[in-house]
């Protein structure tokens, strides 16, 4: 049984292949007649943000000229990726895919989205962006996506928790810390947050919240610190919260999380805005109505944040239709009507400015003891700038996890970004890239 | 009447020979399309995507080439310390899983052959019916079972003093190997009380006569005789481990100690849909493929020298 689905999938690659060759000469057409006067015909769209579905509906609804068709994918890390990535290759990719940050640039290296300079009316969409959220989407001078949500990371407590420990929201780390020691005392046996191996993408979010620089391009190479000093720091600061058994160490969104959260074995979470739906879901059970409270992530002395996931729209390379492609994703980033579509289905915090009234509306957010809006737009004030994703994520995120597999055992976290670096770079040149250290 | 029988079937058989070469044709070219889409094309197309790698130059952002580079590929994987490290791994695994998996099942079979005749049809129904459950599905339910705070099996351990944390570094191992045992030992069972079935009564008579008890007839008698349904299990166990990939997938959602390149399959999939690199994991796969063929003619010439002697 199983060899059968190895050689469905070995089938799989080499129909890819053979539809590679086949439909890469007729690309480049597409791109030139791209900005017609009024787009009009069939788009469709892949996404597994919730809510989209409904988006869709209400723009087909808005106008006659593009239909749009909507089809759920999952999401990046459980398939969506390989998915999109294999259809687009194949010729049979959706016009408008979701893209997270951090994998933007492989699908930009790879010629799997198409540039939107000439698509779409820039001067409304793409220059309106806060430069740190544009940065995220742009490569070589070319912008490759409109930014949906940005993503701030945010530090989620249970206020009864914290208030039972007797201590206030942390401000720095080292408050954080001293709230952690202070709940072991008061609860013995309680975690102040979870440190969760399966999500490297937080780890990175740490690392840039301090400074660190995992890629940067340098002229014509990439450099690539995920072992820099900054990100040292943070590594060693919750290797030292692990083994102080402050944090615990687990996999985010699995069913021991879920309990842990459910019985307040673990008052925190490091997530982001979007973790409000995910939370409430495993705890509404436990009566925990008004007890949580989201928090600027703890710093290192002056405020400072970082983007913890967040999407794009992309017009997929082999779009047929990509004119009216972009202005779907126009629709789906920038515009009111399409935010108060998703209804009560997240706690979106969207990069396009101007858009928070109406989210925060389409929200029901009584669940939570704070202004969770409130929050998210003063994370959202202080990101670091200059960081940049590099042009293969996954080699990271795949180095970083097999390392953090010793994480129960032997190794620690500034180990795990040791051997994650030299995979990396290793990684990279493999594919022919210029990489310096 | 048998003579005139025979003699007819001469003539008969020759126009027979020059039809069934025509209709065999017919059945079997189906089979050989098939065939030749689903599994040598793709073979073939991995060998040949495996001698070529995808170069760009300086940031990626522009367009790559695709350039032959021979063997490079396949260093490039053996030089890959989480593959090696996932070989290794998988090496392990099948020194605990196929003596135990297969062990037992011979145990099962000789129990069930050699036990009461009416409990037999609801035991073999018993045995087998884990396998009935497909693999995700198991996976699911055991990564629920070694969840610790969830798992009532860790608790009840644990109200009894045993603290175990099945998914921890230490024990992922024998957990996911657990599970594997679990699903096949009893279709193997089947397999092996069929042979059984099929040793001829008179013998087991001529042995008991001799004065053998049921542990002697076992051991002495009807295990040698169902030599070659155990080399055509251990055949199909050693193919079907080294494609372990489906149980540690599921798990991992669970536990950082399955990492994304656990075992060389994972390896190869990782390779192909998270990083992109179609050309390493072709040459991942083509040498699971090959090792999978060396050890299958080792156990066939095993188990060819056994059936001699």
């Amino acid at each position: 049984m199983k060899r059968r689905s190895l050689l469905i999938g070995a089938a799989g690659l080499f129909g890819t292949g053979l539809l590679m060759t086949a439909c890469g000469t007729d690309d480049n057409q597409a791109v030139t007649n791209a900005p017609a006067a009024a787009p009009k015909g069939e788009v469709t769209f892949w996404s597994s943000l919730a809510g989209m579905d409904k988006v869709t509906e209400a723009f087909n609804a808005s106008q006659s000229d593009i239909k749009v068709t909507f089809e759920s994918v999952p999401n990046g890390a459980s398939g969506g990726y390989a998915k999109l990535s294999t259809a687009i290759t194949a010729g049979n990719g959706p016009d408008v895919s979701t893209i997270e940050y951090a994998n933007l640039p492989q699908f930009v290296s790879n010629g799997q989205v198409e540039p939107l300079d000439k698509l779409v009316d820039k001067a409304a969409s793409v220059d309106k962006y806060y430069e740190q959220i544009r940065g995220l989407v742009q490569f070589g001078g070319a912008t490759y996506g409109l930014p949906y949500d940005a993503a701030p990371m945010i530090m989620w407590y249970r206020k009864d928790l914290l208030d039972k420990a007797g201590v206030g929201v942390p401000k720095t780390w080292a408050d954080f810390e001293a709230a952690g020691k202070a709940l072991q005392q008061a609860v013995p046996g309680t975690y102040l947050a979870s440190f969760n191996p399966n999500e490297p993408t937080v780890t990175a979010a740490l690392a840039w919240q301090a400074g660190g620089k995992w890629f940067s391009a340098a002229g014509d190479s990439w450099k690539v610190g995920i072992n820099d000093a900054s990100s040292k720091k943070i590594a060693d600061f919750w290797q030292k919260l692990i083994d102080a058994k402050i944090v615990k160490v687990e996999q985010s969104f699995s069913d021991e999380w879920s309990m842990d959260l459910a019985k307040g074995n673990v008052a925190g979470v490091l997530g982001a805005n979007w973790s409000a739906t995910g939370i409430q879901k495993r705890v509404e059970g436990s009566d925990q109505k008004g007890a949580w409270i989201a928090a600027e992530v703890p710093n290192w002395g002056t405020p400072a944040g970082a983007f913890y996931g967040g999407s794009s729209f992309n017009v997929a390379k082999g779009s047929k239709n990509p004119a009216a492609a972009a202005k779907f994703i126009q629709f789906l980033a920038t515009d009111q009507a399409a935010v108060a579509a998703r209804g009560n289905t997240g706690s979106a915090f969207l990069a396009f400015p101007g858009l928070t009234a109406t989210a925060q509306k389409a929200y029901d957010a009584s669940f939570f003891g704070n202004d969770i809006y409130a929050v998210f737009e003063a994370a959202y004030k202080v990101i670091t700038p200059g960081w940049q994703w590099g042009p293969n994520w996954e080699i990271t995120n795949t180095a970083i996890k097999d390392a953090f597999g010793k994480l129960s055992t032997s190794s620690t976290i500034g180990a795990a970004l040791d051997s994650a670096q030299k995979a990396t770079v290793e990684g990279l040149k493999q594919t022919g890239l210029s990489v310096t250290q | 009447m048998a003579i005139k029988a025979h003699t007819s079937m001469a003539p008969k058989k020759r126009t027979a020979t020059g039809n069934s070469g025509r209709s065999a044709a017919l059945f079997l070219t189906p089979f050989f399309a098939v065939f030749a889409v689903a599994m040598v094309a793709p073979v073939v197309y991995s060998i040949w995507l495996s001698f070529f790698s995808e170069q760009k130059s300086g940031l990626g952002f522009g367009a790559s080439v695709t350039k032959f580079v021979g063997l490079e590929n396949y260093v490039q994987v053996l030089q890959s310390e989480t593959f090696v490290s996932g070989l290794v791994r998988l090496l392990m695994y099948c020194a605990m899983y196929i003596p135990l998996m297969v062990g037992g099942a011979v145990v099962f079979a000789l129990l069930l052959d050699a036990g009461v005749a009416r409990a037999k049809k609801l035991f073999q129904l018993l045995v087998f019916l884990p396998h009935a459950v497909p693999g995700v599905i198991a996976a699911l339910i055991w990564a629920y079972l070694y969840t610790p705070g969830i798992s009532p099996l860790v608790q009840v351990l644990a109200s009894g003093g045993i603290q175990l944390n099945f998914l921890d570094a230490h024990l992922i191992l024998p957990s996911v190997v657990n599970i594997a045992v679990w699903e096949w030992t009893g279709y193997n069972v089947i397999i092996l009380f069929t042979a059984l079935q099929a040793v001829p009564k008179e013998i087991l008579e001529a042995a008991r006569v001799d004065g053998a008890g049921e542990a002697r007839l076992s051991l002495n008698i009807k295990l040698p005789l169902i030599l070659p349904a155990l080399s055509v299990i251990m055949l199909f166990t050693i193919i079907g481990t080294l494609q372990l990939f489906t149980e540690p997938t599921i798990i991992a959602k669970a536990t950082n100690s399955i990492t994304s390149t656990w075992v060389p399959n994972m390896w190869a999939y990782d390779a192909a849909f998270n990083r992109h690199n179609l050309n390493q994991a072709a040459a991942a796969s083509i040498i699971i493929a090959l090792l999978a063929a060396v050890l299958s003619f080792i156990v066939t010439r095993f188990s060819n020298k056994a059936d001699k002697s």
